[in-house]
């Protein structure tokens, strides 16, 4: 059909558009020579030597890391609860509450890291660690709380109340009986959120001082001084190892239901 | 003293008021009593307010003697049974039917014993490591039963169990359920708005209506005498026919005119038909399948068009017009006449009379 | 869902959350809230905003950002939208490698993601090594660092969002509907405009809402592929707040940016149809 040719044109270019620049880096990352060309000339893995030797990346990849698992941990934490609240009760001001849990998404990111500069760091005084963990923290809540509400949207609420006819306190009936069934929403959240910090830059982009920065901020300030295929190279073992992740929680938690 | 009792309950509410206002029921031990009524008449708030699961803003929750309405829902020692019955997925078969006996702190080798036991009774044994997503619907719903009463409850209550069921599997459930509710003797409330399983397993039958009881009383009961218009039509008297009422006599025997016909209705009625004037208006209901078709007339029959006769087997289906209203009738096939007239009557003892 | 029993479960559960947020993002942001108000000698006053919104560089530079975002998110919906529906009409395996292909720009570092643009659009990359090879053009032309490199970048991002979230209410879109359709002559151009997309519209509304948002106040890709001479809002403040030292501008610009995201967000939200049977 007529439609469908040209259809299957724009997807067709859509997706060199979306995924071509990848494959583009990962080429960009064997070149030989210093200056970025393409097509690439020579091959050659000494980018990816470099990579790991350049003491600012290992450093900030383990701060980003710890910062990352600390914050989700948190996240999940303080967000399931929420999500249970708004799954599975009715109650005055709801749209309020869903509001006020959804907002670290809406305010952008750049200003959230500001915020958190002038006050806690300048004002308060609170060491930048942890104000980059208490930063990531807050952004990474509308995240869990989304995605664990979706899995507790497809969980009866008649087993629970079993669990309580029979004897349970709700506390218990939630451990016993809630939690182990939403345990593929509860990683698809954590890889989610996960993803989501480790990579972010506006809140981190203020957020950093003596000792203390992310990966990614860090790739910034190495781009702005060389221009050598080094970031190439950690970029797509950034993209392979995000597509390994990506693949693994779809196939296992089937994680694009959550998004 | 009633073993189940709901006093003046205001509970359940929607848009601002309450389904339930200044409730009242009572259940004896040992009975199967169905709530039997449309969506939103108010059974299943009945049944979650003497589970717990809603509070009452108005009235008390009696369970044996003891007030309970203020006691949560982990507390009232109840077995619930829900519609999607409501298993744990993650447990086996024999975790399901443990866990209640669990939070009772019951010693391990006790609640084996007790979890084969009602296993047993309901025909599972040899399922105890099953998981839910590899049981059948019916296997599934034995299951849920086993659960709620292998904690011997004071009470179960049932939340249209069964209708998630196909047909074959339902008639063979509710046999279930009446076997087992006989030989426990456990009381039992069950939720229904299919009247056939109401008229099937219940001692009891009440009939609800937004928040209102329309009726209470045994299935024969509720099925040949219904006591208003609403529970009439909901178990099947669909005919209605405008009379006048003429008198009643010492046998109780009432007689109304239609159409210049005299027709009698037997005593066991529900209408106080003795506070009726002479000449009053009165509205009579009857079955279908109550209904007798002739093509001749004889002193109480009526007279009226044939739209159609459906043929069906040892039966026909009958639509009449007797005066602009529509009469259905089911029954035995009749000679039909060319001119479209047709005679039909109801036996005396088979007519509700309503205001 | 019930309704809730007691206020003192939902203050349990919800409280924690509450409190967080509170301390750690609605404070930080009502101090600088205020920070904007506050004037030369410690008065409460407007000159701040005034200082800032009279100033040419800063109305060159917001007017740039409303720019791209009115030309990304047409381009957007315009490819997106097709390529949503062409997806959601797959079977379920193709299906969800098109989705894990679509989404993968989502996940990636942004910087890594931002970076391959600039190998693709620099002095010696693909496209400039491409056009002088085959003759088009006699020397490599500057694309990077313009406008037109930060809306490649930003559609690269924000594609998917959109394909996301129009996907995701094309599935509420009943294929017996469109069969009903085409059975009643309309060709099947006509039923994606009568009926797919009037069904979809709440996904493609707020489709829309995400990716112009995301588009004004997006920080990475211009600040890559903008660099220091073309400026959007975001990278702007960055350089006020961080190079400049200048935090009364801006606290200014960060609050000028909240107010604007939550306008836009609202103001396309008011789009939503009603909801229909």
């Amino acid at each position: 059909m007529k439609k469908s040719k040209f259809l299957i044109f724009i997807v067709a270019l859509v997706l060199v558009f979306l995924i071509g620049p990848f494959i583009v880096i990962i080429l960009s990352s064997f070149n030989e020579t210093a200056v970025m060309r393409f097509p690439p000339q020579g091959f050659s893995l000494k980018w990816y030597e470099k990579v790991f030797s350049i003491d600012m990346f290992r450093e900030t990849f383990w701060i980003s890391l710890k910062v990352g698992i600390a914050a989700t941990f948190t996240a999940l934490v303080i967000g399931i609860p929420v999500a249970y609240a708004n799954v599975r009760y009715k109650y005055k001001g709801k749209n309020f509450v869903e509001l006020i849990f959804s907002s670290p998404a809406i305010i952008p990111g750049l200003v959230i890291g500001f915020a958190l500069l002038r006050f806690f760091i300048y004002v308060a005084h609170v060491p930048i660690t942890l104000g980059l963990y208490l930063g990531h923290t807050a952004i990474l809540f509308p995240y869990t709380v989304r995605v664990v509400s979706a899995s507790l949207r497809n969980f009866d609420l008649s087993v629970e109340e079993a669990a309580v006819s029979l004897g349970s306190n709700p506390l218990g009936a939630f451990f016993r009986v809630v939690f182990p069934n939403i345990q593929a929403g509860v990683a698809a959240a954590f890889i989610l959120a996960f993803i989501t910090s480790f990579n972010n830059v506006p809140l981190s982009l203020f957020l950093t001082g003596p000792g203390v920065s992310t990966l990614p901020i860090q790739m910034l300030v190495y781009m702005e001084y060389y221009y050598d295929p080094t970031i190439s190279a950690l970029s797509s073992l950034i993209i392979i190892l995000t597509i390994i992740i990506v693949q693994s929680a779809e196939k296992v938690l089937g994680i694009s239901k959550y998004m | 003293m009633a073993y189940i009792e709901l006093k003046q309950i205001n509970a359940g509410y929607v848009k601002g008021s309450p389904i339930l206002k200044d409730f009242k029921l009572e259940v004896e031990r040992g009975e199967l009593v169905s709530l039997l009524g449309p969506s939103g008449c108010g059974k299943t708030t009945t049944l979650r307010t003497i589970s717990g699961f809603i509070s009452p803003e108005k009235g008390q929750v009696i369970i044996d003697g003891k007030d309970v309405t203020n006691l949560p829902p982990n507390k009232r020692n109840i077995g619930l049974v829900f519609q999607t019955y409501a298993l744990f997925p993650h447990l086996s078969v024999y975790e399901n039917v443990a866990y209640g006996l669990k939070r009772r702190k019951v010693a391990k080798e006790i609640i084996k014993e007790k979890v084969n036991n009602i296993l047993e009774l309901v025909s599972l044994t040899g399922f105890e490591e099953r998981l839910p997503a590899n049981l059948s619907g019916g296997q599934r719903q034995r299951v849920a039963l086993a659960r709620s009463l292998v904690i011997e409850p004071d009470l179960l209550l049932l939340d249209e169990p069964l209708s998630n069921l196909d047909a074959k599997l339902r008639d063979e459930m509710r046999a279930e359920l009446s076997r087992v509710q006989h030989q426990l003797g456990i009381t039992m409330i069950y939720v229904t708005h299919d009247q056939i399983e109401a008229l099937s397993l219940s001692s009891k039958i009440i009939v609800l209506n937004e928040g209102n009881i329309e009726q209470m009383g045994t299935p024969k009961e509720i099925y040949e005498k219904p006591a208003t218009r609403f529970v009439a039509k909901f178990v099947g008297f669909d005919n209605e026919l405008k009379a006048k009422f003429i008198k009643v006599n010492d046998a109780n025997e009432v007689f109304v005119e239609v159409s210049n016909t005299t027709i009698m209705i037997d005593r066991e009625q529900h209408f106080d038909v003795k506070s009726l004037k002479k000449g009053q208006s009165v509205s009579l209901f009857f079955r279908p399948d109550d209904t007798i078709i002739s093509n001749m007339k004889n002193e109480t029959s009526l007279a009226a068009k044939l739209n159609y006769a459906n043929y069906q087997g040892n039966n026909s289906s009958f639509a009449l017009t007797f005066e602009e209203t529509e009469i259905r009738a089911i029954a035995p096939n009749v000679e039909l006449q060319n001119s479209r007239e047709i005679y039909f009557s109801i036996p005396s003892d088979k007519i509700i009379i309503e205001k | 869902m019930n309704p809730l029993k007691s206020r003192k479960t939902l203050i349990l559960l919800a409280g924690p959350g509450f409190i967080f947020l509170l301390c750690f993002f609605f404070l930080p942001l009502l101090y600088v809230l205020m920070e904007s108000f506050r004037g030369v000698d410690n008065q409460i006053t407007l000159s701040r905003y005034f200082d800032v919104l009279v100033d040419a560089q800063f109305q060159l530079v917001f007017k740039r950002t409303l720019r791209i975002a009115l030309i990304v998110t047409p381009i957007a919906v315009l490819v997106g939208y097709p390529t949503a529906y062409y997806i959601s009409k797959l079977k379920s395996k193709k299906k969800s490698i098109l989705t894990t292909l679509v989404i993968l720009p989502l996940m990636t570092s942004p910087v890594a993601r931002t970076y391959a643009w600039i190998v693709i659009l620099g002095k010696f990359g693909i496209v400039n090594e491409t056009l002088t090879t085959l003759h088009i053009i006699a020397e490599p032309m500057r694309i990077l660092y313009t406008e037109t490199a930060i809306v490649l970048g930003l559609l690269q991002l924000f594609m998917p969002i959109l394909i996301l979230t129009v996907s995701s209410s094309l599935e509420n879109v009943n294929s017996e509907v469109e069969e009903a359709a085409l059975s009643l002559g309309s060709n099947r151009i006509g039923v994606f405009f009568r009926v797919v997309v009037p069904l979809s519209f709440e996904g493609l509304i707020m489709g829309v809402t995400l990716v112009f948002t995301g588009c004004f106040t997006a920080y990475v890709t211009p600040a890559i592929l903008g660099g220091a001479n073309v400026l959007t809002l975001s990278t702007l403040m960055r350089e006020q707040a961080l190079v400049l030292m200048n935090w009364e501008s801006a606290t200014v610009i960060a609050v000028i940016m909240i107010i604007t995201t939550l306008i836009l967000y609202n103001g396309i939200r008011a789009f939503r149809p009603r909801n229909m049977a």
